[in-house]
């Protein structure tokens, strides 16, 4: 953009590029997201388990 | 074992709801996704012949130090021959084509990686698991020569094999067993106490009507739950089971070790994430981290209920204690029976 506009002032503070605050958080936030993400399907393993729960099970009629 | 760290013990216990939150979303929706693939179930395996014996190939770190798959195409084993996913490729390549292979992870974009991956560049982008896995090393290269290799020996081998398929698989590895030709039996992962009326496991039976096995939280060990309580097998051997890594493996190869940074405060606090065990028949240092060691722990408590009896043969790692009983490899398979089961 600052190949096309151009100021014809001098200001009196240095003016800084922050780029869009709102949009880094936001990418920052999913960055966070991703990482908890992939440290949650690794550490969590391959399946739910539960201790103390039976090997197999067919519905109540044959198990109950 | 040397006395567990308040660390690593309280990682261990937090798993089970890591587990539970991570998971649950992709258990009842791809539960839905594979519903109308379902011919077949594991009720349909004729078990009629009994089962003498039976040798669980897991993938492990052994599988490959050991040579484990040479010894077994060697021994003529003639008992039945379960591999998971992730020791299928290894298998297939050394010329020994398993009686089942067992797959059960939803994850959306790994789990495929093993029946070979078509939309591997996608899958791979940011996710670098596979450079780090334990399962088959041949896959630490993460490139996609060996991706289309892999697809390649799968599709040559497909229609000789029947998989043992989780209905929470993800729809890219139901494709691609179908695609390679594979017999596909289904069955529910029993994840939860089904008397419960809030139970996942009766919402998955709700779902598609098919009978529940225990998986302990990894595909080894629910290969293990179907020989035991599907093939109703008399012996079990389980092999490639380490659990856990040689003590000279570096941490920062092991699997979980850029995740288990979130879980510390600082890097002095993760030597306390792994757990340090001898192995009783070589005297071997091994070392493990929360996530094998919780599956140890649940394997353990599935043994409680098995009525045959199960042999360690991997010659390594942290699998052993009361109820599992340690040999090599070649002692399991010259004891195997001749009681193959068959299927209709």
């Amino acid at each position: 953009m600052s190949d096309y506009l151009k100021g014809n002032f001098d200001v009196k503070n240095p003016v800084k590029d922050v780029g869009n605050v709102k949009d880094d958080k936001t990418s920052r936030e999913k960055l966070e997201e991703k990482f908890e993400k992939a440290a949650l399907t690794s550490i969590g393993g391959s399946m739910v388990y539960v201790r103390k729960t039976k090997l197999t099970w067919d519905g109540d009629e044959s198990n109950e | 074992m040397k006395a567990m760290s308040e660390t690593f013990s309280s990682l261990v216990e937090k798993i089970p709801d890591i587990g539970r939150d991570w998971h649950h979303e992709h258990i009842i929706s791809n539960a839905n996704a594979t519903l109308r693939y379902i011919e077949k179930s594991i009720r349909d395996i004729d078990i009629s012949n009994g089962c003498e014996s039976a040798l669980v190939i897991s993938a492990g770190p052994s599988l490959h130090r050991n040579n484990v798959i040479e010894r077994i195409v060697d021994s003529g084993y003639q008992g039945v021959v379960i591999a998971i996913d992730g020791s299928l490729g290894a298998c297939l390549k050394k010329g020994l084509i398993p009686d089942y292979v067992l797959t059960l992870d939803p994850h959306p974009t790994r789990i495929v990686r093993w029946f070979g991956d078509h939309d591997f560049d996608a899958h791979t982008i940011n996710d670098n698991y596979f450079l780090r896995q334990d399962l088959d090393v041949a896959f630490r290269e993460n490139s996609k020569r060996i991706n289309d290799e892999q697809i390649e020996i799968v599709n040559r081998y497909g229609n000789q094999l029947k998989l043992i398929v989780s209905s929470t698989s993800p729809l890219n590895v139901v494709d691609r067993a179908i695609e390679a030709g594979m017999d596909l039996y289904w069955w529910n992962p029993l994840v939860d106490d089904p008397s419960d009326s809030s139970s996942l496991t009766r919402a998955l039976y709700k779902i598609n009507n098919l009978p529940c096995f225990n998986t302990g939280g990894t595909v080894g060990t629910a290969a293990w739950v179907f020989a035991e309580s599907i093939l109703k097998a008399r012996n079990i051997g389980v092999t490639g089971m380490d659990l856990g890594y040689p003590a000279t493996t570096p941490l920062n190869e092991t699997q979980t070790w850029y995740e288990l940074h979130e879980f510390v405060k600082s890097e002095d606090e993760l030597g306390k994430l792994f757990q340090h065990f001898t192995f009783p028949l070589t005297g071997e240092l091994y070392y493990t981290d929360p996530t094998y060691y919780w599956y140890r722990q649940n394997f353990f408590d599935l043994l409680e209920q098995s009525s045959g009896k199960t042999y360690n043969c991997t010659e390594g790692g942290i699998l052993f204690g009361d109820g599992i009983e340690c040999v090599e490899l070649e002692t399991f398979l010259s004891m195997s029976g001749h009681g193959k089961s068959t299927v209709n």
